[in-house]
């Protein structure tokens, strides 16, 4: 073993590292460091073992290496690639990844374009050329083509999420209020999207949004009691409303008893902290 | 009643056997012949585009009560509108898929036929002559003397028991009964699956038109204009703090690790 990472990886017998990696992917995970110790090692020294798994490997780890700026051996996984399946769109994208991880985003371009060409439906294609367009900090340009994307393709999740970011790195809280309601309605049992939308609608400000800010953070802490941030926007946003002037007495009687029963409900979290020492900071990155 | 018939146990050896493995070469055998003469299934950017906007205009109707109402019925009205709304103005032209007019659909009705129906009828009639004159085996339930002339081809015995089923069937039956084994062996959705696909012929009459899209449009319109607005989040608070927050095992002291 040459990393002087974590030294258990490299002990770990080939099926193991097999099944690590399949979990990761299965999952979804992006520990790319990791993927790059595990998935290196086993393909050159348990290539041969593998089978025909070793392609799905090769663009595990391929995209993991360009995460971790290994070229090399985002090289090497690309050439096997290319030799075993010429001409596959799908390799194609992976050729273009590689060039905007070494940012020729012109030539990346280019690639993308004649995968369009062959496949005008190709999504992931086109969500490249607006990742591209992101990575330039053209943000605004990132956004139209962006919406123009999901005008076609309105049921892609990933793409409504990245541009309720955008929106929200460009401070447009109303349209990225509205992709994040897309996204509740397509997973209404996802607590981090409800908690989003709660912050979105804090941030926006005034009494209507406060008081739709406090619903979605109950409605998030309804379903994930363990959602540390929702509960502190509960506090904030009830707070702020009994606080408000503009509010008569019953609200504001309601509104202070809300923030009473998040006021003790943190204090239960502090004293189970305090047996476990957790910092307050680790406290509030506590959203799951 | 029917006197119990011993069967020459060379028969067992030289006819059932070899029926079910010949059933079973022949079915794997067709399953990568289907593969090979696949046609891809193109969608153009409108079908995909309009399918999408089908299920969201239904995850609207279904799940919209997890949003506030304005965002509801700005949506609502998006769709539904009478000068400009979606469901209400998009027209698409519609090509009825018959076999006339697409081609596609002709070739692969031909592929359909020839790789599941032809070898079916050819392998069929091959064993019926080659293992023919005698008894191959019994089914385990009684049957009328109306089964005797379809079960018992090539076996000219009046008195023979509706039960004694020649080899002919005995193939029939195979065809059938494999398919669990196809399924373990080729993975589901194998084009060996003879049963699956003449189910399939039967109601591809249902399936072949790609869902008019028009119809489906004005469905949708229909089922969005009777939906109203139930917000589920009206007592999420009284519910929430009915009860105290489930702290139980959240603060281990691991964080699970990232990238890096």
């Amino acid at each position: 073993g040459h990393y002087c990472l974590d030294i258990n990886v490299l002990i770990i017998v080939f099926t193991e590292m097999r099944d690590k990696l399949r979990k990761w992917r299965e999952d979804n995970h992006r520990n790319s460091e990791q993927i790059v110790d595990v998935g290196e090692e086993l393909i050159n020294e348990h290539a041969s073992k593998l089978g025909d798994d070793i392609w799905i490997i090769y663009e595990q780890v391929m995209i993991a290496a360009l995460d971790c700026s290994r070229d090399d051996l985002a090289w090497t996984c690309l050439q096997e690639l290319k030799k075993q399946f010429p001409g596959s769109q799908r390799v194609k994208r992976l050729a273009g990844m590689r060039l905007e991880a070494l940012e020729k985003y012109e030539d990346a371009s280019k690639q993308y374009d004649s995968i369009l060409q062959d496949d005008p439906t190709n999504t992931a294609a086109r969500k490249r050329k607006i990742s591209i367009l992101k990575a330039q900090g053209k943000s605004a340009e990132a956004i139209r083509e962006l919406n123009e994307y999901l005008e076609q393709f309105v049921g892609d999740q990933e793409a409504w999420h990245e541009l309720s970011e955008l929106y929200i790195n460009e401070h447009d809280y109303g349209k990225a209020a509205f992709c994040l309601e897309e996204l509740m309605m397509t997973n209404p049992h996802n607590h981090l999207y409800c908690e989003q939308y709660a912050e979105v609608k804090y941030t926006q400000g005034g009494l209507e949004n406060l008081e739709l800010s406090r619903k979605y953070f109950a409605q998030a802490l309804k379903l994930n009691n363990g959602n540390m941030r929702a509960l502190f926007g509960l506090y904030m946003s009830a707070s702020h409303i009994a606080a408000s002037p503009k509010v008569n007495a019953t609200v504001k009687k309601a509104n202070v008893k809300y923030a009473a029963w998040a006021t003790n409900q943190i204090n239960r979290a502090y004293q189970v902290t305090k047996t476990n020492q957790l910092p307050v900071e680790e406290l509030l990155l506590r959203s799951s | 009643m029917a006197p119990e018939l011993l069967l020459d146990s060379n028969i067992r050896l030289w006819v059932v056997l070899p029926i079910v493995f010949i059933t079973f070469l022949v079915g794997v055998i067709r399953h990568y012949v289907s593969i090979l003469l696949q046609s891809d299934k193109k969608l153009t950017l409108e079908q995909v585009s309009d399918s999408q906007v089908l299920i969201r205009s239904r995850i609207l109707r279904e799940n919209g009560k997890y949003i506030p109402k304005q965002s509801f019925l700005m949506r609502k009205f998006y769709f539904n509108n009478q000068e400009d709304g979606f469901l209400k103005n998009t027209k698409r032209k519609v090509v009825p898929p018959s076999p006339m007019t697409d081609p596609s659909m002709l070739t692969d009705m031909m592929k359909g036929n020839v790789t599941n129906v032809l070898p079916m009828i050819l392998i069929g009639g091959w064993i019926n002559w080659t293992f023919s004159g005698f008894v191959t085996t019994k089914v385990p339930f009684p049957l009328t003397l109306r089964f005797k002339p379809m079960l018992q081809q090539g076996i000219e015995l009046l008195s023979l028991d509706a039960s004694w089923v020649s080899s002919a069937s005995w193939y029939f039956l195979n065809v059938f009964g494999l398919r669990s084994m196809y399924s373990l062996i080729l993975g589901q959705d194998n084009g060996a699956d003879q049963s699956r696909i003449m189910q399939e012929q039967m109601s591809g009459a249902a399936i072949a038109m790609p869902a008019d899209t028009n119809k489906a449009f004005k469905a949708e319109w229909e089922a969005l204009e009777l939906t109203d607005h139930q917000w589920a989040l009206e007592g999420v608070e009284e519910e929430l703090m009915s009860r105290e927050l489930d702290l139980d095992g959240m603060f281990s002291k691991e964080l699970p690790t990232g990238i890096f």
